[in-house]
């Protein structure tokens, strides 16, 4: 399977009970190892609260290994994350209190930026959580796309995902178009079809050589930005999960002028698996 | 107001029918030689400007185009918001986050490509100011604006070859797409400064417009790129598509363009930096772009290129020494240029060449650039000419040159960014 070691950051709050459910359910599906991790002071009080959250929810402790540790909490996080080759750690998103919309706080920000392991973001964790059936991948041309193509059918094989959604966009479609409008009508018709069929092809190309299972994939091409149409997308099909690449190597200059990635974290369109290598 | 009488009435619509359907056929002709439209566009002009039509038939010329001062007038008017509007959708291609995507090596073949031909294109004319054809103006002045004109790649004509390549999305291509981009904005940066010097007598002083260029553009790329991107989905949602964007962003690029020209910075640097903008905003989509490109293109822009033809005798201006000059530096300078860049950030010698070659495309640009300059009385006509045959001749051979130097190339660059 392919997360062997799951993590979860614990805060003792009403979402940690859902947060702490959703990752049992991953870890039973993954056949994987927990970490808890909470950053914060090593108290009887705590440990009693979690040692009762535990036996709520049926939780094997011969499975799990918790983690106290002080210090800034992102810092902390992705130095056990690290430390302990953790390969999924999950977290929740914030909600705006008027528009009902989520996204992620700094902290969680930093954690994804920096973390060396894939992070799933869950906007409503659930105490009763539910597999994801309708999953979108990002399909866009970037260096990780396979990688992220591979391992996004690999979660939805674990899942029994109902639908997938591999999204792929045309680069520049606008000035593509206005440049190569100098055909007829048939001609650049055909040249319309021609760009929407390379980026069919180019995921075609990529899930030839992966099992599939008996998933029921859709390649979906659309133009414009890609972070933005993705968001676009999976909102409009009410995804139940998101999964796309991490960027690695953020520079300066990166932070300075936000990545498409950052449209996202700044407003959720529905929970997210960001993929590392 | 007083309006156009009758006859005044007609004859504007005969010169926009003669202009739109002379430039349409040669257009098609230069699409069956797989030439840019450009370039018939601008033989239309000359064949119905003094060049040719006034020549050969002195009457049928003046009744058409000299007869009538109020619509010649109108005219004026429509090609002023053709170059307008060309700046806008110049604007409208740069894609800022795809520069940011590329990072580093865009920036380095970018400014590589600007510096040097902005160098031997300054230096030159400095030296030389009368082989060049400097007018009643100021040496550094005209130097500058001929660094300028050196420096600018046309960005569709390159997106145009690259797609034709088959190099649009490889890493080369889009690294070229991006170089191209941050070229264009720190040319008409430039260009904007060197304007405001120009002809109208700017009450501001060098530092003052360089500051108020650099501020504006701040505050386009910041402030309006925000509230243009919290207004437009609610344009979308809200009002008929696409019309309410088409309206509505026309509107704010004659709104921005009136703000630059009354700062003293020239109109179309507002245009250009609206569009530069809009274009970045995820929320304008691509079709919405489509539209306002082919609308733009098709009707304003050969009325752009005609004009230039009515204007200038192209025969009388050819100075082929001049023209020889122009053409080496802006090679010269482009290829060494960009090929530079592209070296450094680990190209090969071979891949370098084809990114210079890329490059190296000038088009509707320079062409702008040298009319205005004209028009203020900083270049002459020779030169003027000079300009527009480099423009062509560099987008004319930018493709076969690169499709030249990839072929030689043994190992082709990489499928995908």
């Amino acid at each position: 399977m392919m997360f062997k070691k799951i993590a979860l950051a614990i805060a003792f709050s009403p979402r940690s009970e859902a947060l702490i459910c959703e990752v049992k359910r991953l870890q039973e599906l993954h056949g994987a190892t927990l970490l808890l991790i909470h950053i914060g002071k090593e108290t009887d009080e705590n440990k009693q609260k979690l040692e009762k959250l535990l036996q709520k929810y049926q939780i094997d402790k011969g499975s799990i290994e918790v983690i106290w540790d002080e210090g800034k909490p992102s810092k902390r996080i992705i130095q056990n994350c690290n430390a302990q080759k953790v390969d999924l750690l999950v977290i929740g998103a914030m909600k705006t209190e008027f528009l009902f919309t989520y996204f992620i706080g700094s902290v969680a920000r930093k954690i994804i930026r920096k973390a060396k392991c894939s992070v799933m973001v869950l906007i409503e964790p659930m105490v009763k959580p539910t597999a994801f059936h309708k999953v979108v991948i990002n399909g866009t041309q970037l260096a990780q796309t396979p990688y992220v193509i591979k391992q996004g059918i690999e979660f939805c094989k674990a899942e029994k995902a109902k639908q997938v959604f591999i999204l792929n966009e045309i680069k520049m479609y606008g000035l593509q178009m206005a440049t190569i409008g100098e055909g007829n009508e048939e001609e650049v018709s055909k040249k319309r079809k021609t760009l929407v069929n390379d980026e069919i092809h180019y995921v075609e190309n990529i899930l030839k050589d992966i099992d599939k299972g008996d998933l029921n994939i859709n390649i979906k091409v659309t133009s414009g930005r890609w972070a933005h149409e993705l968001a676009k997308f999976s909102e409009s099909i009410e995804a139940d999960m998101l999964v796309l690449g991490g960027e690695e190597n953020l520079t300066f200059f990166d932070r300075l002028f936000p990545h498409d990635m950052e449209d996202i974290l700044g407003n959720l369109p529905c929970n997210l698996l960001i993929i590392k290598k | 107001m007083e309006g156009l009488s009758h006859n005044e009435v007609i004859n504007l619509l005969l010169q926009l029918a003669a202009m739109l359907i002379l430039a349409r056929l040669l257009a098609e002709g230069a699409r069956k030689l797989k030439q840019p439209a450009v370039v018939g566009e601008l033989m239309a002009g000359i064949l119905l400007g003094p060049t040719i039509l006034g020549g050969l038939f002195p009457d049928l010329f003046q009744s058409l185009f000299m007869d009538n001062p109020s619509s010649a007038m109108a005219l004026d008017g429509f090609v002023q918001i053709a170059v307008i509007l060309l700046l806008f959708i110049a604007g409208l291609e740069v894609e800022l986050h795809l520069v940011w995507s590329q990072g580093k090596a865009a920036i380095s073949i970018s400014l590589m490509g600007l510096v040097v031909p902005f160098a031997l294109g300054f230096l030159f004319p400095y030296t030389f100011p009368d082989f060049f054809g400097l007018a009643d103006g100021n040496r550094l002045l005209f130097s500058l604006f001929m660094g300028t004109a050196m420096s600018i790649t046309a960005l569709p004509v390159v997106v145009r070859i690259l797609m034709d390549l088959d190099l649009f999305k490889t890493k080369m291509g889009m690294l070229i797409v991006a170089a191209a981009m941050v070229n264009d904005i720190i040319g008409w940066l430039i260009f904007s400064v060197i304007l405001s010097f120009m002809g109208k007598a700017s009450s501001l002083s060098l530092v003052q417009t360089i500051g108020l260029t650099l501020l504006f553009t701040f505050f386009m790329l910041t402030v309006v790129k925000a509230i243009v991107n919290r207004i437009l989905p609610w344009i979308n949602k809200k009002l008929a598509w696409p019309g309410g964007v088409l309206s509505l962003s026309i509107a704010l690029c004659f709104l921005a363009a009136a703000f630059t020209e009354w700062l003293g910075i020239h109109a179309i640097f507002g245009a250009f930096l609206f569009g530069v903008a809009l274009g970045d905003s995820e929320h304008m989509s691509e079709r919405a772009k489509e539209i306002v490109h082919q609308f733009i293109n098709n009707i304003f822009a050969p009325l752009f290129f005609v004009s230039i033809g009515l204007k200038i005798n192209f025969i009388a201006n050819f100075d082929i020494m001049l023209i020889l000059a122009v053409l080496v530096i802006s090679f010269a300078g482009k290829i060494i240029g960009s090929g530079l860049g592209a070296w450094r950030v680990g190209f090969d010698m071979k891949e370098s060449l084809a990114v210079g070659f890329g490059m190296n495309a000038r088009g509707a640009m320079e062409i702008i650039l040298g009319l205005i300059a004209l028009e203020n009385g900083l270049i002459d006509e020779r030169l003027f000419v000079a300009l527009v045959v480099m423009a062509i001749i560099t987008s004319m051979t930018s493709g076969p040159l690169m499709k030249w130097s990839t072929k030689k190339s043994d190992d082709l660059p990489e499928p995908s960014v």
